[in-house]
């Protein structure tokens, strides 16, 4: 018999339902800054239940990192902010009393782009810079008074003394257009009240944080509440902390009954996004090559909340150096609010807009000086037992053999017209903790654990590693959907790290007479120097590209995409060969054609016809990769790592005939416009 | 909300008769224009006038040494006929460039050129080819040429009671090209399309995808093929829209016009 | 209105309204929930059904245009139809919500191309979105099953 996944009987989040449950549906602000000023749902039938400002007053404000967002605006920061909601006995009955729920605002100034968003005198989104919330695992540096949430830093050396010795200096402005996640399911969720308990059925990476943020908002504590992570028809970040939940329970509460959210395709535009971000890098190294001073400035568009931006836009900052020895570095990031919708989590987390801008400036380094991509990197290369600008030493280091395998496999020493390469180095979240229990039922084992199910194989590749450990056929291993009020406690499914830890959670599980493994990576940096330890555990990678530009119309076409990343020990091979493959042509969208368009802060293309995303037709006829494996290893994730390096080793491959483009995505237009100024 | 009525006539004369008494009706043929409005709550109508009920609108075949397609076959069918792919093949390509196997598969004739979206492929190479639509009404048949049809975005010369019921492509030795230029994924609609036909030493060249009809310029479609090219994308004001600014087209143009003539040259 | 149509090989009278999909339907009606909608508006093929053998968007395709004919869904095809076996041994998914859609594609081009290259199947299947990027294993089915 096939897989449930082929034939049709695989059930997602969206799936789920609970007798007498209503549907509920957002009412959203129409304007991108604005005070609401008078919400009237008189119109709105009786058979609808209609959640307005007034309802969600005794609720507190909530934030994965900062506590700066509200169930309902009253104060809309984005086209799109929630600020009232309705459930109905049907979906259709839900959507029509959407537009019955009169409104009126009074419109703020608002701004729309995160560098003159973190200027002083620009309009402020949040008055007062909220503290850190809850789930923030690192000290958080808001700049009272601007838009700024988060600044991170790190001071390494003395980047002036280092300039000065340079024989030449590469000083760049990178700018990464904002995406959508397209996961195929939207997001969904049911809420419903037991007495004072809330039970949720949800699509979430992060069940933990969700209970512990419900538990925020509705002044409960973390146990009364149960949230059962649901499989996802796809996330890539977008199903991370609270999304719809915590108006869906609130409308729960108030119609004393279940309530499902479902949201519409257009609203995920609205809901969350990847960050846009405006990356300086300054480059400089002596003639031979030898990288002397690097300094990063990044800007990482938040939107109107903060989400997990600050942390995206740390990582941004930390992995901006990249796997390279430089004496001397600087790197200050921001994470500044604006009044787009809010951006988040999204497969890569921030360190695929670093790597655009500095795998991109290293090639007009190499340019500059006259010397081969390849060599000038491997001139800088770390090596085990570097350390690393923050203070930590690297264990495992194979940069070298990822870009000496990508290297090869587009024929680099045969020519380099129209290739490119590019390396990745990507953190894992630090500090965090894994933990498994593993229970005895019958001749079966049942894992409870809160990893969670988004078409990653996370569960597949642990049971496998479950069964290896325990000496089992793989068949009498069990693992139901993680549900807080059985599963002993997780940071999070995210940032690739879930085989990684949770395997070695596992392997302690095996080994506790009680069955229970826990696990927990140490660590953390200082915001203001950036040193300590920024990832216990670095994924590598490196990409290749072989591309065509049609000179006229300028549009590119990459004709073999090529990835090699550092594997560790596979547990699960047909896993980590798809998470590969959709990383790659993940990296390929947003490489070339992948953009959130913007117009007055309302996105103009929140369908999947206008925001485009890969096909069949669009991977290259050569895609190739390798996963370099090393028995007795530590697994590592592969979540995430191939995505990154793919569209620097595009930019760089279009840049080895002479057409600099600074800018993502590669659109035709945006390539034609950069071969006007060919050197 | 009030369910619409669903009107299914059995044949051509009940469905004029209808298309004449019902103005408040919306014409469905393969219905994937119209389903994408309804689903997305763009168009609530009262009724539905059904055309799929109709026998003896589907043909493709060749009459006269013309090519004729009734209005009820679908771009598959079009796309997929050796017929079509011997004689009129750059037709064939046209068609077989629209969105997906699926859609194609609903997808008609008369729909294409009745829904008048300015990002459509086939339009343009009708208009290129010199075909003729007829069009009916409880009054009678008229034929009007292809560039005739579509005067605007969404927006036909048809006469509120008239359907489209063919198209009549001329046949005889020709030249023809279709060229779609995409700018993002390759499911895209057209950013620029091109069609371009060379017959008895005249030239008929026709952009689609850039303004609120197909843009074709008889008087400018003699001399080289970079001349014309250039001529063409001066004389077009491309619209700007998320596959490409209103400039970017007007350099696409002036390529892939030239690019089109130098293909039926060859 | 009666909807008369039948599905997966069995007949049935459905209650549908004329201005809803046959997505819509054959969810509510009969609980076949392998249809999904992803985009609604015939971009990714996520609710593809089979209409008389031919694979439709089931998001555009309103409910009375499928009166009197044959629809097919994934459920409809058993499960160890070897398309769906050779999706399986490929592991040509990853979420798996594209994968009925997928299936159905493919079947119906199995029908028309039994001598099918890769670029034909990349060709015909570019329709069908995959979000997870299991494309090189999907093909990979295809091709699988073509010369089971
Ligand atoms: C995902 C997707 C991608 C697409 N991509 C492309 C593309 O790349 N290129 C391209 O060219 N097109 C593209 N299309 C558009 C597609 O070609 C049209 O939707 C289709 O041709 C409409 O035909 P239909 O028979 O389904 O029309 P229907 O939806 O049935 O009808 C649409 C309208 O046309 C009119 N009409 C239809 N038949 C007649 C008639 N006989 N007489 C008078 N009026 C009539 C009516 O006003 C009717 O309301 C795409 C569509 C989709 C869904
Ligand atoms: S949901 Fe129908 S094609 Fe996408
Ligand atoms: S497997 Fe997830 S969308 Fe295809």
């Amino acid at each position: 018999m096939s897989d449930p996944r082929a034939t049709g009987s695989a059930r997602y989040a969206e799936d789920f339902e609970l007798p007498g449950m209503l549907h509920a549906r957002i009412v959203r602000s129409l304007f991108p800054h604005a005070r609401v000023v008078r919400v009237d749902a008189s119109a709105v039938p009786e058979s609808c239940i209609v959640l307005t400002p007034d309802d969600v007053r005794d609720l507190s404000p909530y934030g994965c990192q900062i506590e700066d967002q509200n169930v309902l605006a009253e104060r809309a920061r984005h086209v799109g902010d929630p600020v009232a909601a309705v459930a109905a006995p049907t979906p259709e009955q839900a959507e029509e009393a959407v537009p019955l729920v009169e409104i009126d605002y009074e419109q703020l100034p608002a701004v729309f782009d995160a560098v003159e968003a973190a200027q002083p005198g620009a309009p402020l989104l949040h008055e007062t810079a909220a503290a850190g919330g809850a789930a923030a695992y690192f000290a958080m540096r808001p700049q009272p008074g601007t838009n700024i949430c988060h600044r991170f830093r790190i001071r390494h050396g003395d980047v002036d003394a280092g300039f000065a010795e340079a024989d030449a200096i590469v000083e760049r402005m990178y700018r990464i257009a904002g995406a959508q996640h397209a996961h195929m399911e939207p997001h969904a969720c049911v809420a419903h009240w037991d007495g004072n308990r809330l039970e949720l059925w949800t699509g979430t990476q992060t069940p933990f944080s969700m209970r512990d943020d419900l538990a925020t908002i509705f002044g409960i504590p973390p146990e009364a509440i149960r949230i059962v992570s649901l499989p996802m028809g796809g996330s890539f970040g977008a199903k991370t902390f609270v999304r719809t939940e915590a108006i869906a329970a609130a409308l729960a509460r108030k119609a004393q009954r279940p309530v499902k959210l479902v949201l519409p395709r257009s609203e995920e535009w609205q809901t969350l996004n990847r960050h846009p971000a405006t990356v300086t890098v300054k480059l400089g190294a002596r003639a031979d090559g030898t990288l002397v001073a690097s300094q990063t400035t990044c800007y990482a568009d938040t939107g109107a909340y903060a989400d997990c931006g600050p942390g995206v836009a740390q990582k941004m900052g930390f992995a901006a150096p990249g796997p390279y020895r430089i004496p001397n570095v600087r790197v200050d990031a921001y994470c500044v609010y604006t009044n787009l919708a809010p951006n988040g989590a999204f497969r890569g987390y921030g360190q695929m807009q670093s790597t655009w801008a500095r795998e991109r400036a290293l090639d007009t380094l190499a340019e500059q000086l006259g010397l081969d991509p390849v060599e000038l990197r491997l001139r800088n290369i770390v090596r085990d037992g570097d350390v690393y600008c923050t203070g930590e030493t690297l264990h495992d280091v194979r940069f070298a053999e990822c870009l000496e395998a990508a290297a090869a496999a587009v024929r680099w020493s045969e020519g380099r017209r129209g290739k490119g390469i590019a390396l990745v180095m990507k953190g894992m979240q630090t500090p965090s903790r894994a933990a498994i229990a593993i229970e005895r039922d019958g001749d079966d084992y049942v894992l409870r654990c809160a990893t969670t199910e988004m078409g990653q194989g996370a569960k597949r590749a642990l049971s496998l590693e479950a069964a290896r450990l325990l000496g089992v056929d793989v068949a009498r291993i069990r693992f139901p959907d993680p549900d807080t009020s059985l599963v002993p406690y997780d940071t999070r499914t995210t940032s690739s790290r879930s085989t990684y830890m949770m395997s070695r959670a596992l392997a302690e599980a095996v080994r506790d007479p009680r069955g229970y493994g826990e696990i927990r990576n140490e660590g953390g940096l200082d915001p203001d120097t950036g040193q300590g330890i920024a990832s216990t555990h670095w994924h590598q990678g490196a990409a290749a590209a072989d591309v065509e530009v049609d000179e006229e119309t300028g549009k590119v076409t990459v004709t073999h995409l090529h990835t090699t990343t550092y594997a560790g020990r596979v547990v699960n091979r047909l896993g980590a060969e798809l998470q590969t493959e959709g990383s790659m042509i993940m990296g390929l969208g947003t490489a070339l054609f992948e953009e959130v368009a913007f117009e007055d802060g309302q996105v103009i293309n929140a369908n999947l016809s206008d925001y485009a995303t890969p096909s069949f037709a669009d991977v290259p006829t050569r895609f190739t990769y390798e996963l370099i494996e090393e028995d007795g290893a530590d697994v590592h994730g592969l979540g995430e790592t191939a995505l990154p390096p793919v569209p620097p080793a595009v930019g760089n491959a279009v840049a080895s005939l002479g057409i600099e483009v600074d800018e993502l995505p590669l659109k035709p237009e945006t390539v034609l416009a950069a071969m006007k100024v060919r050197v | 909300m009030h369910e619409p009525e669903w009107l299914a006539p059995a044949s051509l004369e009940e469905a004029l008769a209808l298309k004449a008494e019902r103005t408040d009706a919306t014409v469905v043929a393969g219905g994937t224009f119209v389903g994408i409005l309804v689903n997305q709550h763009l168009l609530a109508p009262t009724a539905f006038l059904s055309l799929g009920g109709i026998r003896g609108l589907r043909f493709v075949a060749e009459h006269e040494g013309e090519l004729r397609l009734g209005a009820l076959a679908t771009h598959r069918a079009v796309e997929l006929s050796p017929l079509v792919r011997e004689k009129w093949p750059a037709l064939a390509r046209a068609f077989s460039l629209v969105a997906s196997p699926r859609v194609r598969n609903r997808a008609t004739v008369g729909g294409v050129l009745g829904d008048a979206d300015y990002a459509s492929d086939p339009p343009s190479m009708f208009v290129a080819l010199g075909a003729r639509v007829v069009v009916q009404s409880r009054h009678g048949a008229r034929e009007i040429p292809a560039e005739e049809l579509i005067v605007g975005y969404y927006e036909t010369s048809l006469a509120p009671d008239e359907l489209i019921v063919e198209v009549i492509v001329p046949g005889g030795p020709h030249r023809a090209a279709y060229r779609k230029f995409r700018t993002r994924s390759h499911e895209d609609r057209p950013s620029v399309g091109v069609a371009a036909c060379a017959r008895d030493g005249g030239l008929r060249v026709v952009v689609g995808a850039v303004a609120g009809r197909p843009q074709y310029f008889p008087e400018l479609c003699t001399g080289e093929p970079a001349s014309i090219a250039q001529a063409y994308a001066e004389a077009i004001d491309p619209i700007g829209d998320i596959s490409g600014s209103s400039e970017y087209r007007r350099r696409v143009i002036a390529v892939e016009v030239r690019r089109a003539l130098e293909e039926i040259a060859a | 209105m009666k909807l008369r149509v039948r599905i997966n090989g069995a007949d049935h009278e459905l209650e549908a309204r004329t201005d809803e999909s046959i997505l819509d339907v054959v969810r509510r009606e009969l609980g076949l929930l392998s249809v999904r909608e992803t985009c609604g508006i015939g971009v990714c093929g996520a609710c593809t059904v089979l209409l008389d053998g031919e694979p439709v968007s089931g998001c555009l395709l309103l409910a009375p245009l499928a009166d009197g004919r044959e629809i097919t869904t994934v459920e409809g095809l058993g499960g160890d139809d070897p398309v769906q076996q050779a999706f399986s041994d490929a592991h040509a998914f990853q979420c798996g919500y594209c994968t009925p859609g997928m299936i159905l594609t493919a079947k119906r081009l199995l029908e028309e191309t039994p001598q099918l290259t890769e670029d034909d199947v990349r060709a015909a299947m570019s329709g069908n979105l995959c979000r997870c990027g299991s494309y090189v294993k999907i093909v990979e089915a295809v091709l699988q099953a073509a010369n089971a």
